[in-house]
């Protein structure tokens, strides 16, 4: 035992857990690389998919967050949350929605649909105003107590 | 000899003064994981849910894929409640999305782990953080394909159906494991300090999880979390409040998006939902998915000259729409509801299924394949199950809500089924074959 976790790292339990885990990942990836025969495609997904979120989106919002970090402080009440949280509910927002906010699929949607995509782009800068509006609301009325 | 892990960190993200964040360490990980694991639970049943209401071992349905071992049937699909699916798929959708932000939070804060130095200290961390690639990599791949499908946004050469499936079998091997390795450091964790106690901490006593809280949750085994900062900043927000804005984030998808599937009122909310208004006035003005454009079916097919062919083993009838208003009619209140998670109950009227079946002499426990006047796409043809065929609310719907369908709506004939997916709700219906599935 104490033989298998000097050579490999860890207990028993976590090697046949491993070894059970993989073998049916290893199906599913089987299957799913067959999906529509576009084994490249599906593959370049699965990795692009990883590199969006760690190497695109993460440094992005952790950049925003630092600029954010930098608004000046009137009579010491700092702004940074006030950014904070319009900031990222408007932009969860548009991660989500960001195909019809755009329009990206609007001719196979409005097709399909029979309705049109050109409302969600105002209406998304019209959610998002509200929040950033409210959002100076509050610190004016933090700002007017500090004060 | 020089030992690859005694090699000094590179600078930037591999060393661990770079992660400044006060907030990050195993405490705030598992609350958000145990939050996020309730969310999956909810996003992997209904999921398989589906996958179970698309009937794939019934003739048509499996759209030409050979069954393996992942591909199980354990029940058949229910008639009852009518609105399971509009349940089951609107929840799937729905949680999806509004744990996305959860999902994100998540991996915010384990993301020094992704730098850790050494990369790899033994066999077994090292296939750990494989197993770890394909978590995530299946976990955001499913997030990704889902979000953009029900928005019609395809930009990838493979069926999404199969991918997003698949991809969900590797989501939950992968998810198994790292619940095996992690549930015990989560229990720790939350005991180690109690999640009342730490909600009642404001900003100003904030303070960094220590190396002590770290070890105290993996337990005296393993390698302490590399997640707790060891150069912390100055704290900026409370874990109170990081819960919160993450709460928040959840909330703001959760009323932007709910309403097409909850239906009502509600649906004017969902204000960046794909199908959250009516297409029009009138009985016919309620929304559609498959119109007849994006079918290509000529009008011409569906006018006088159309006649709905039913067929048993070597019998044929040829029924037009006016034979079909003389058979005995009947209406129900069904959900339409859509895999893409959106649904709109309506008042159909038609002909039962299992009087069309009883006219051509259909045995019992018979299935019917029901094909579309459309020529091309997956779902121009489904097959329904004796299940289907036997409920009094399965219709040929003639009219919905007192008038003719729309041409949109499936004119001059559709399939309406209780608690069955909207695809398999076969439009323009042009035949019908009863026989073995």
């Amino acid at each position: 035992m104490n033989a298998l976790r000097r050579l490999y790292g860890a207990g028993p339990l976590q090697l046949l857990a491993l070894v059970a885990s993989f073998a049916l990942a290893a199906a599913g990836l089987s299957r799913l690389l067959d999906a529509g025969t576009a084994t490249r495609n599906v593959a370049l997904w699965l990795i692009g998919a990883v590199i969006a979120h760690d190497l695109v989106l993460f440094p992005l919002t952790a950049l925003l967050d630092r600029i954010a970090g930098r608004a000046p402080r009137a009579r010491g009440v700092p702004a940074v949350n006030y950014l904070r949280v319009p900031v990222l509910i408007s932009g969860l927002l548009f991660l989500v929605w960001f195909p019809l906010i755009l329009g990206l699929s609007q001719r196979r949607y409005e097709t399909a649909t029979r309705l049109s995509t050109d409302v969600y782009l105002p209406r998304w800068l019209a959610i998002t105003g509200v929040l950033f509006a409210a959002s100076a609301l509050l610190y004016a009325v933090r700002l007017r107590r500090a004060g | 000899m020089l030992d690859p892990r005694r090699l000094p960190a590179p600078p930037g993200p591999f060393r661990r003064e770079a992660w400044r964040s006060p907030l990050r360490g195993p405490w705030l990980t598992s609350v958000l994981g145990s939050v996020l694991l309730s969310g999956l639970t909810v996003i992997v049943l209904t999921g398989f849910a589906s996958h179970v209401a698309y009937q794939p071992e019934l003739g048509a349905n499996n759209l030409g894929r050979t069954p393996g071992f992942l591909d199980f049937y354990v029940f058949g699909w229910p008639t009852r409640p009518s609105w399971l699916y509009a349940a089951t798929q609107g929840l799937h959708v729905t949680v999806g999305i509004v744990t996305l932000p959860i999902l994100l939070a998540k991996l915010w804060s384990v993301i020094p782990k992704l730098f850790e130095w050494p990369p790899v200290r033994s066999l077994a961390h090292g296939l750990e953080r494989a197993s770890l690639a394909l978590l995530v990599g299946s976990a955001l791949f499913e997030f990704a394909t889902g979000i953009l499908n029900v928005q019609l946004l395809y930009p990838w050469k493979f069926s999404f159906l199969s991918a997003h499936y698949y991809g969900a079998w590797i989501f939950v091997a992968a998810l198994a494991f790292h619940l095996v390795v992690k549930l015990p450091v989560v229990a720790r964790a939350l005991r180690h300090r109690s999640l009342r106690d730490e909600l009642r901490i404001d900003l100003a006593h904030t303070r960094p999880e220590t190396e002590d809280d770290a070890r105290a949750a993996t337990g005296p085994t393993t390698e302490p979390s590399v997640t707790v900062p060891v150069a912390p900043a100055a704290a900026t927000l409370s874990r109170r409040g990081l819960l919160v804005l993450v709460g928040s984030g959840s909330l703001a998808l959760l009323l932007a998006t709910a309403g097409q599937a909850v239906g009502g009122p509600l649906r004017r909310l969902a204000l960046l939902a794909p199908h959250d208004r009516k297409t029009g006035s009138g009985p016919n003005g309620f929304q559609v998915n498959k119109s007849s454009t994006s079918a290509a079916i000529d009008p011409r097919s569906t006018g006088r000259s159309w006649r709905l062919e039913l067929r048993a083993g070597a019998r044929r009838r040829r029924l037009s729409r006016a034979d079909l208003l003389a058979l005995p009619q009947h209406t129900y209140d069904l959900p339409i509801a859509c895999v893409e998670g959106w649904s709109t109950t309506q008042r159909w009227s038609g002909v039962r299924l299992r009087d069309l079946a009883a006219l051509i002499g259909a045995g019992e426990g018979d299935a019917v394949l029901v094909e579309s006047l459309q020529r091309g796409g997956s779902f121009r043809r489904a097959t329904l199950g004796a299940r289907q065929i036997a409920d009094p609310r399965s219709l040929l719907a003639l009219r919905v809500n007192g008038a003719d369908l729309s041409l949109d709506h499936g004119f001059p004939a559709r399939v309406i089924v209780p608690a069955l997916p909207g695809v398999h709700c076969t439009k323009w219906v042009a035949r019908m074959t009863f026989g073995a599935a």
